[in-house]
């Protein structure tokens, strides 16, 4: 055991209920393919326990994503506003230059 | 950290715990399916409430053998008749998740019972206190001689002993949500 104290509790959000519900799978089914039991699966999207290196691997390869896309210190936000959010600033600076083009 | 782990050969130990986790795992199977009605958690926590209460008439029982009531040691037999069923029906819904090996839970399930475990054995060291200090003060002032007394003192450190042992899964069957919960 390491003699030093552990500091402050840091949150560890994921994703894996998007995700297994993205896939139509139950928590029975994830559970079974990282080989723990479904009520752990629960207490992982409610956020009840932080998983060890070794379990977030395993689900990171069900998943078929690395461990950034399913685990962050900070909240996720949700998928479709990441993926179809506007692109406000870009498309101004677009618009800019292309004015001053002409 | 687990030894087999880190050891290419299996010591003794490892070979100790594969033998209860392999035990483990198959009186798991055999009654994975018994006492389903039970299996909730509000069924679960009657059983704790009413295990706790017979806890608490196994301490009475002592408290009154402590002051020579001479039918009170009969008393214990129908605490008896009442833990044993309440507490086998909650080793089987619940799992027997408070003495698991450590081969037979996932690394939740193993925190949850590590916490619960170390939590049954503070409660027992404070509880244990209790017939101790019973014990060793009332055979200075009685010189020894009151068998109520020491008879008491037996059933007060039983009663601690049963709480301490029982509390982890008590404690266990206590807060695991219910399984439909979680499809």
């Amino acid at each position: 055991m390491s003699p030093v104290r552990r500091g402050a509790a840091l949150p560890i959000h994921n994703r894996i209920g998007v995700l297994r519900a993205e896939r139509a799978m139950t928590r029975v089914q994830l559970a079974e393919l990282v080989e723990v039991n479904p009520q752990t699966v629960g207490a992982l999207e409610r956020g009840d326990h932080f998983p060890s290196l070794d379990l977030a691997f395993r689900i990171c390869d069900v998943f078929g994503l690395p461990v950034e896309a399913v685990f962050s210190r900070t909240p996720f936000e949700p998928l479709s506003t990441e993926l179809y959010s506007k692109p406000t600033q870009r498309g101004g600076e677009a618009d800019v230059q292309f004015d001053h083009a002409d | 950290m687990s030894s087999s782990t880190t050891q290419t050969d299996p010591t003794l130990i490892d070979r100790y715990q594969d033998f209860r986790t392999r035990r483990f795992l198959k009186h798991e199977r055999t009654y994975a399916h018994s006492l389903p009605r039970w299996r909730t958690q509000s069924r679960r926590r009657a059983l704790v409430v009413a295990l706790a209460a017979t806890f608490g008439f196994m301490a009475v029982v002592s408290v009154m053998c402590a002051f020579g009531i001479r039918w009170a040691p009969l008393l214990w037999l129908p605490a008896c008749v009442v833990f044993f069923p309440l507490w086998i029906v909650l080793q089987i819904v619940s799992g027997r998740q408070g003495d698991a090996p450590q081969g037979a839970l996932d690394e939740y399930e193993m925190q949850q019972r590590n916490s619960a475990r170390s939590i049954g054995l503070t409660v027992t060291q404070y509880l244990m206190l209790l017939p101790i200090f019973y014990l060793i003060f009332g055979a200075v002032i009685t010189g020894g001689t009151d068998v109520d007394m020491a008879y008491a003192g037996g059933l007060m450190a039983t009663t601690v002993l049963l709480i301490g042992g029982c509390l982890p899964a008590m404690i266990l069957g206590w807060i695991r949500p219910n399984p439909d919960a979680q499809l």
